[in-house]
């Protein structure tokens, strides 16, 4: 009877008009939430190397084949790329200074030894498990990450030998070997893959292991830094792109291209996402209105009634479940629309190639329940107030 | 529950001059189960009494106990259990919702307090002559009418003191009767007490002790 009283007689345009609006923009919330964070998740967990890193080297031209242009990097110029705001890290790939070999070492593989470059990178760069990833002296095995080039490459030859080809899971039961050497002396030392990228041409070790041999095998002054790993904030692709330009740097451009593409992406669901957020404001701020609305015009009832010996409590409840009802209804339906949304437009990327991940982003939940406790914290303070308002009239 | 009222002066009745016997700047006690009449000429405060009196107004100079106890100190909490367990009211205005029929306006009260069945506000109306109108709407009833399930309104609650703002005012003699016979009735059976405001006419009821404004 209560809800009766407080509820007759509403102008149920105004509601309508504020349903719709929260409802459209609940769904573009969650929609542009859930899509934002599956696009800065795309590819990753895919290559080894951390999301947003570059590997960059000097753009050769005549004057450096000329020996009149560095193709290395001073030191003073990674401080420099460190001082930008777009780029969070700067490390250099180091290289092997002594000559190595590699070589399967598995009675169950074909013989096959190579000389190989080995290169490494700084941990931080690697989306690889610390405990994985170590080596120190004494140690019988190498971890290491190959280039999938590589693997390809093996394939290929263990093909032409009549040999079955390998996966990617069982040429990590596979057991290899480096022979490290200089003009002196040398050494071996078993090596077994952890995993592999696209990214890298070489062969990727541990630092720890590319310090023993460039200090133990090095055959002549510190290699020279020609290669450095770049690690771009979110969404800023661009900027990082205009400065490599702007510096003569290049990088691989299929790195570029995702990045690119991310970035652009990104940019252009950020701006649907703040759009979104200011719908969804815009119309909960019509929703509280219009319970402001119904409370001046029930302010007679409500005065009339806390008179009777109804709590204030009692009917701020009253308000402030029908309006987290219908903000409740709002949300659900808008997350049953996005998922509609979802499953069209996982089908329509996974049929253009594109691998996102299909699970509902956790991000995406989030914003729900953090818009609904936000409009049910300001319902119940508008109903406390416009109640309280008429306790003490 | 014994009501005092020590040197009270609303703010509006200030700039007016009372006399010694009106209940305006002097001590005042309203003794438990006692039928008062507050007798007055309009425009000296009888509403203003009952606003006073339930804690509705706090625009006075003085204080109102309830036991001992300052209204202005009483929590939404404490108004609350006294508005339905102790303190019943009639309002000049009759304070009932006109787009609710007098079923609706009757259970509203009950619901609160579940004091009656369905079947004995029925008989309370048709004891006031008005049990046809249970199921329609207060705003087309006649004031008399209103006046009448207001009464009923204010019975349907455990009570110790119940305020009456000039109740009978649209009434004739005989329902004025019915009315307070009514009334009579309920506050012997709760041992409680009234107040009652008029312009001077005392309904041939026997009260206890009449105060003035």
């Amino acid at each position: 009877m209560l809800q009766q009283l407080l509820f007759r007689n509403q102008d149920k345009k105004q509601l309508i008009i504020a349903i719709v609006g929260s409802f459209l923009g609940i769904t573009f919330l969650v929609t542009s939430i859930h899509y934002l964070v599956k696009v800065n998740e795309f590819g990753r967990g895919t290559e080894i190397l951390g999301p947003n890193t570059l590997i960059v080297q000097k753009r050769v031209n005549s004057g450096a084949v000329l020996g009149m242009a560095r193709t290395d990097f001073s030191e003073s110029e990674i401080e420099n790329m460190k001082k930008e705001k777009f780029i969070s890290d700067v490390k250099p790939v180091l290289s092997n200074n002594f000559d190595v070999s590699f070589q399967t070492d598995d009675p169950h593989v074909p013989y096959f030894r190579s000389d190989v470059f080995i290169q490494t990178v700084d941990p931080a760069f690697l989306d690889v498990k610390s405990d994985k990833w170590h080596w120190k002296e004494g140690d019988t095995l190498v971890p290491i990450i190959l280039p999938r080039d590589f693997l390809v490459m093996l394939n290929t030859f263990m093909s032409a030998s009549g040999i079955p080809q390998v996966s990617d899971d069982l040429a990590k039961e596979i057991q290899f070997k480096f022979t490290i050497r200089n003009n002196e002396k040398k050494e071996f030392i078993g090596a077994r893959i952890i995993g592999f990228t696209n990214e890298v041409a070489s062969i990727l070790v541990p630092q720890s292991f590319m310090e023993y041999g460039n200090t133990h095998f090095a055959l002549g002054a510190d290699k020279k830094i020609t290669q450095i790993m770049i690690s771009g904030e979110e969404n800023e692709f661009g900027l990082v792109e205009q400065y490599l330009t702007k510096h003569g740097l290049e990088s691989k451009n299929s790195q570029m291209v995702v990045g690119r593409l991310k970035s652009i992406i990104s940019t252009l669901i950020l701006v649907i996402l703040g759009i979104s957020v200011i719908a969804v404001f815009v119309s909960c701020l019509v929703l509280i209105q219009y319970l402001q609305l119904l409370m001046s015009r029930n302010a007679y009832e409500v005065r009339t009634l806390i008179r009777m010996g109804y709590h204030p409590k009692l009917i701020i409840r009253s308000f402030f479940l029908y309006f987290i009802k219908i903000f409740g209804i709002i949300t659900f339906f808008g997350f049953t629309v996005f998922f509609g949304f979802k499953l069209i437009l996982d089908g329509v990327f996974s049929d253009g190639g594109l691998a996102l991940s299909t699970s509902v982003s956790f991000y995406g939940i989030l914003s729900l329940i953090i818009a609904y406790v936000l409009f049910a914290v300001a319902s119940y303070q508008t109903a406390k107030k416009g109640v309280f308002k008429e306790y003490f009239s | 529950m014994k009501i005092t009222l020590k040197q009270v002066m609303p703010h509006p009745l200030s700039s007016i001059k009372h006399g010694t016997e009106s209940i305006w700047g002097n001590d005042v006690v309203l003794e438990p189960g006692k039928k008062i009449m507050l007798n007055a000429a309009s425009g000296k405060g009888k509403s203003t009494f009952t606003s006073t009196v339930l804690g509705l107004r706090h625009d006075y100079a003085g204080v109102i106990a309830y036991d001992g106890k300052d209204v202005k100190a009483f929590t939404p909490d404490e108004w609350t259990e006294l508005r339905k367990k102790k303190l019943a009211v009639v309002f000049q205005d009759l304070q009932l919702f006109p787009s609710l029929t007098v079923k609706e306006n009757l259970l509203i009260k009950n619901t609160l307090t579940n004091c009656f069945s369905e079947a004995e506000l029925i008989s309370q109306l048709d004891q006031l002559g008005i049990a046809d109108k249970w199921e329609q709407k207060c705003g087309i009833l006649s004031m008399g009418q209103q006046q009448r399930v207001a009464i009923i309104r204010a019975l349907a609650q455990p009570y110790e003191w119940l305020i009456m703002d000039e109740p009978f005012s649209h009434l004739d003699e005989v329902n004025t009767q019915l009315c307070m016979k009514m009334i009579h009735q309920r506050t012997n059976d709760l041992g409680a007490g009234f107040v009652l405001t008029s312009l001077g006419d005392d309904h041939q009821f026997s009260f206890d002790y009449t105060l003035n404004l």
